[in-house]
């Protein structure tokens, strides 16, 4: 297996006052040796804890953390972060957790990751935490195709404001409709266990994949593979996918057995990550698509893979 | 700085924590892990440290050298046994050679033997590898020889301690024209600043290749020897790379199942004076045409070069082949003097990539100022251990890769 010394990022995404700042506060307080980026210091309240002789869009948290604003691009920060991590001019960390804005999606972010092989060398995508207010469903309403996006996009979803909601289950159904497989934490004041969150394998999921019957475009199913197949022919098929079909592929993610080992997949839209070697996973790819059927996948693949 | 690292616990030895290059782990017979350090310079010569919880490093037992004019620098462990190499400052002087101990109690180590290799042209033994409980391999003056130049005394000794109480030279090997008598005519040597001398440094074998001693010279490049015939081992191969570059090669790492060989020079020279000192990836797979495909990726060489003390490589972890050792032939780890402790994938010798890495705060005592990480060992568990040569002692990290 070959060692995979790249730092994680873990995207924090959700919609306005869904209680994002208050999970990534909790986050930061509790495990050191995190490079946070936020969109505004003013965000997370660090600016009393500014630590003299940090540099300029850089600062350091008591704990060992370390705070970066996000002037310009994701690409130039993280990899501005790495250079000077290797100059010793900032402390080291373990991993990086990134704030997006409220109206952001976060398929770019991933996107990014995927297909810029200088960030490439030096991070990977961790997950993608998606705070859902569970108070007030109808506040995401106000930029419906945002907050879906975001939900779709998730590896967790954690449920925010538990302790204010009457009742979750339309929260949670509004999750499940969209992302069916999706691990969900419930959260009261950002209180989730910060390592569950933190170690969280991209890729995984929960429960039954196939979403519900609903009236909206969103689909998502699992194809599961019980053989070795073979590393080319899986390129091929996703490469057909995107080129087919690409804009309506909102995320695919899991793990597929070739020849030598098992494989991670990851994608958002027309980008995916390389199919880089795992040590373990179940054999399954999850798609959450706009409109494109299980059966339509499927049949691609049984095609592909007699003919080839 | 840190990246995949993790310090677990840092031991200063008892205010003795300037080290060498002797790091081996003994798995003691009451179950207990005791990692035997060498020291740098006078006046301790070895420290073993129970390092059974990574996190609470326990120093067990701590002895001084006979007198200030040599140091110890080297050891290896096999089993219960120990070999500690005795290098003195002026030709003459003993002891010069190696010692043997019992350990069998890590507490109170027991003299069984001593190794004789002084006389007016030795400094005796700079470096040994000892892995089979059979043999000891080392860098060592051999009385018989003469060198040319004072600087090229230590060469190649093969000595058969079977029978530990009464160590037996076999064999030996130098680089043709160093020493009086040769027909070779004397190597052409570097230019003076850099001129460490044409000596063995590493001397290692695998049980692999039994029949094989992967040497590095110093300035002479390194070696590939058939030992076949122990008291005439042959040079099946040489490669160098100075100059241009400027000498001094250290260790040759074979990764056998993958066809490389790994050397890594030494930096011998503060502020960057000797740079590039490199570790460098070689394609054996054809043992007498060793070609160089890449170098493992040096520290920003900016940030580190003039910052104080030594920068570049020096010692890699070698894979030993005892018990309670990590081994792998995909990741290489090395220490890098002021640029720390590193870890590296090569999984693709073509483009070998850093994986890890951990600088620790200049120690107290450091003469330098800096950091100057000096050897490094890894353990089964995963566990690095690697020593400051100045006042920093022990360091225990935990790898995440």
């Amino acid at each position: 297996m070959t060692p995979d010394g790249r730092t994680p990022v873990v995207v924090v995404t959700g919609f306005l006052g869904s209680g994002k700042t208050t999970l990534l506060n909790r986050l930061v307080a509790a495990v050191p040796h995190s490079l946070v980026v936020v969109n505004e210091f003013g965000e997370v309240p660090v600016d009393h804890l500014l630590v003299e002789g940090s540099t300029e869009r850089t600062v350091a948290l008591p704990n060992g953390c370390l705070c970066c604003h996000l002037r310009g691009d994701l690409e130039e920060t993280l990899i501005g972060a790495a250079m000077r991590r290797r100059r010793g001019d900032i402390a080291g960390f373990d991993r990086v957790i990134v704030e997006t804005s409220g109206l952001a999606d976060p398929g770019p972010i991933a996107q990014t990751l995927y297909a810029d092989p200088a960030l490439a060398r030096d991070f990977k995508l961790g997950p993608i935490v998606t705070v859902v207010d569970a108070a007030d469903p109808g506040s995401r309403k106000l930029s419906s195709e945002i907050a879906r996006a975001q939900i779709v996009a998730a590896d967790l979803v954690v449920l925010s404001k538990v302790d204010r909601a009457a009742d979750t289950s339309s929260a949670e159904a509004e999750v499940r409709e969209l992302n069916a497989g999706v691990n969900c934490l419930r959260a009261q004041f950002g209180d989730v266990d910060p390592e569950t969150l933190l170690q969280f394998t991209p890729g995984k999921h929960e429960g039954p994949i196939s979403s519900p019957v609903h009236n909206s475009a969103i689909r998502s199913f699992a194809l599961r593979f019980d053989q070795p197949t073979r590393r080319e022919l899986l390129q091929r098929f996703l490469s057909t996918l995107v080129d087919l079909r690409g804009a309506d592929l909102l995320r695919v993610k899991g793990f597929v057995p070739v020849e030598d080992g098992l494989v991670a997949v990851q994608g958002v839209r027309h980008v995916f990550d390389r199919l880089r070697p795992v040590a373990s996973g179940e054999p399954a790819l999850v798609f959450i698509t706009n409109g494109v059927e299980k059966r339509e996948v499927q049949a691609l693949w049984v095609a592909m893979k007699g003919l080839s | 700085m840190f990246l995949n690292m993790k310090l677990l616990a840092q031991h200063t030895l008892n205010g003795f924590g300037g080290m060498g290059e002797g790091m081996s782990m003994q798995l003691a017979r009451d179950g207990r892990r005791v990692l035997w350090l060498a020291h740098e310079s006078a006046p301790k010569n070895f420290t073993a440290v129970d390092v059974s919880d990574p996190r609470a490093p326990k120093v067990i037992v701590q002895t001084d050298l006979p007198h200030a004019q040599m140091r110890s620098n080297s050891l290896e462990v096999a089993g219960d046994l120990m070999a500690v190499a005795y290098q003195v400052t002026k030709f003459g002087l003993k002891p010069a050679g190696f010692e043997l101990f019992d350990i069998s109690t890590p507490e109170k180590p027991r003299s069984i033997a001593t190794f004789d290799a002084s006389g007016p042209h030795s400094r005796g033994c700079h470096q040994l590898w000892f892995v089979d409980g059979k043999t000891v391999h080392m860098a060592c003056a051999e009385p018989e020889l003469k060198p040319r130049n004072p600087k090229d005394d230590q060469v190649y000794r093969i000595v058969d301690v079977a029978n530990p109480s009464k160590p037996v030279a076999v064999g030996r090997w130098h680089l043709p024209g160093t020493m009086d008598g040769d027909e070779a005519p004397p190597p052409r040597r570097l230019p003076a600043k850099f001129d460490a001398g044409f000596r063995a440094h590493n001397t290692n074998v695998y049980p692999e290749r039994p029949d094989r001693c992967y040497l590095a010279y110093i300035d002479g490049g390194v070696m590939v020897l058939d030992i076949s015939d122990r008291a005439r081992p042959k040079l099946l191969s040489h490669w160098t790379n100075s100059p241009p570059y400027n000498g001094f090669n250290h260790t040759v790492l074979p990764l056998f199942g993958r066809g490389l060989l790994v050397v890594s020079d030494e930096c011998v020279q503060d502020n960057g004076a000797d740079w590039p000192k490199l570790v460098w990836i070689l394609d054996g797979r054809d043992e007498t045409n060793l070609v160089s495909v890449s170098t493992l990726p040096a520290p920003p060489v900016d940030a580190f070069k003039t910052k104080g003390g030594r920068f570049g490589a020096h010692n890699l972890h070698e894979n030993p082949p005892v018990p309670g050792a990590w081994r792998s032939e995909d990741i290489v780890l090395g220490t890098f003097f002021n640029a720390g402790v590193r870890a590296y994938d090569v999984s693709d010798p073509y483009a070998p990539r850093e994986i890890a890495y951990y600088v620790p705060p200049s120690p107290e005592k450091s003469k330098t100022g800096q950091i100057q990480l000096n050897d490094v060992f890894v353990d089964d568990r995963g566990i690095v251990f690697t020593v400051d040569r100045g006042g920093g002692g022990l360091y225990v990290l935990e790898m995440n890769v």
